[in-house]
């Protein structure tokens, strides 16, 4: 699997890494993980599910049939913990990253902005 | 079995066969559980995921996975390329000849103005939000540029020539597989080539009103089409190299979907060597005959690929 990840992906693994969820779990915890903003389909989900399962990072866990309706397990393979380990490790370091240099930038506005002032004066 | 399950379960049949017998269970579980209690029919927006989930389906069952991502990549392709090619032709557009007794729509060459601002403003509305809009105005542009054909004779005023006309037709269909999100440099990439485009034309040396202005037949305009097919060309097959290195083969399907446009730009050398008088330009009669067969033996070539690619894996849905 390519990474990094892309966001649904990323979202799915993450999901998963709580516990073993099944689709329509599966759609609730990634809307729930992004605040909404992500909304998979069942027909969007099933495809990556199938990606996932085919690169080896996820895996079906069991199968119940609740009120008449099939519903598959899914959990994260080894595989598939240790790509999201290094994928969150990659995106932690390019938030601490972004944050010093943002912290650094109101730093220098906020040492720039007494000598402006006093310049004009 | 109620009857949303029922026309969830006719929805499916866009999925294989045995991707269903597999899946199509625990899928149409899924949709009920996210449906409302009281909801008899699927929505819109449900019957288009399980119609591009089925199709995602069978290309994967066809081993052709990379198809729909190889049909992102040449939508951009094309998109750059026919922005690009309507900013170069409305530099023309705004240059009509001096002599008065010439046809011309004036203050233009041509009624095809209309039709290259129309692509000029879909290269703007890609850079400022990409997806649905953007498509719909990369096909408004389409549908102006194929109206330019019957308006023409309805008004009595000239269009530009149909060998410019058909490759932007088929570059605009191409271009109607663009994707929802893209980085930023992929979206300021068409409106940027439009600005070299128009500095080109204040260029003196490069596209001044004296060697590009007053018709689409003059020796600097014709061969406009053939430049931006070579350049095309060589873009599409460097990509197709670049993806396959990393075993991924949209660059190849990117390819091959670019041929007819790439085919149709080059239609005036390819009909000048069908004829067996070299590059020359080529007759009314030869340019129709070489653009139907483009016409017929490009768009071919994709259900060819599929039919004798063998698959890479069965159609294998997920299992324990």
């Amino acid at each position: 699997m390519d990474t990094p990840l892309r966001e649904p992906t990323f979202l799915i693994l993450t999901a998963l890494a709580g516990e073993p969820l099944h689709g329509y779990g599966l759609i609730r915890e990634v809307a729930a993980l992004s605040e909404g903003r992500v909304s998979l389909r069942p027909g969007t989900l099933y495809g990556a599910l199938d990606r996932l399962v085919d690169a080896g990072l996820v895996e079906v866990d069991r199968e119940e049939v609740v009120d008449g309706r099939l519903r598959r397990y899914y959990r994260l393979s080894p595989a598939g913990s240790t790509t999201l380990a290094a994928e969150t490790e990659r995106l932690r370091r390019n938030v601490e990253a972004a944050t010093a240099r943002l912290r650094g930038r109101s730093g220098t506005a906020r040492s720039l902005a007494p000598r402006t002032a006093g310049g004009l004066a | 079995m109620s009857d949303l399950e029922r026309r969830y379960l006719r929805l499916l049949r866009a999925y294989p066969a045995g991707y269903r017998r597999a899946r199509g269970a625990e899928i149409v579980g899924t949709y009920l559980d996210l449906a409302d209690p009281d909801r008899r029919w699927p929505s819109l927006a449900d019957a288009a995921d399980l119609l591009r989930g089925g199709l995602r389906q069978r290309l994967r069952a066809a081993g052709a996975a990379d198809l729909l991502p190889g049909v992102r990549l040449a939508a951009v392709l094309a998109f750059l390329t026919a922005t690009s090619l309507a900013a170069a032709w409305s530099v023309l557009e705004l240059r009509p000849p001096a002599d008065l007794s010439l046809p011309t729509a004036r203050p233009f060459v041509s009624l095809g103005i209309g039709a290259w601002i129309a692509w000029l403003l879909a290269a703007v509305g890609y850079a400022l939000a990409p997806g649905r809009w953007t498509r719909r105005a990369v096909a408004l542009a389409l549908l102006l540029t194929l109206g330019l054909v019957p308006a023409a004779p309805l008004v009595g005023l000239p269009r530009p020539p149909l060998f410019v006309l058909l490759p932007q037709i088929a570059l605009g269909l191409v271009a109607l597989g663009l994707p929802d999100a893209l980085p930023a440099p992929l979206r300021a990439a068409p409106p940027v080539a439009v600005g070299v485009v128009a500095l080109a034309g204040t260029n003196l040396h490069l596209l001044s009103p004296q060697r590009f202005a007053g018709s689409y037949y003059i020796s600097t305009a014709v061969p406009v089409l053939p430049v931006a097919a070579v350049a095309l060309l060589a873009v599409a097959l460097l990509l197709a190299a670049g993806f396959a290195v990393r075993t991924d083969h949209r660059g190849v399907w990117a390819a091959l979907i670019l041929l007819t446009p790439i085919g149709l730009l080059a239609l005036q050398p390819l009909a000048g060597v069908v004829d067996g008088v070299g590059t020359t330009v080529a007759v009314w009669s030869e340019l129709a005959a070489t653009a139907v067969v483009i016409g017929v033996l490009g768009p071919a070539l994709l259900p060819l690929a599929l039919a004798l690619r063998r698959p890479t894996r069965s159609p294998r849905p997920t299992s324990r």
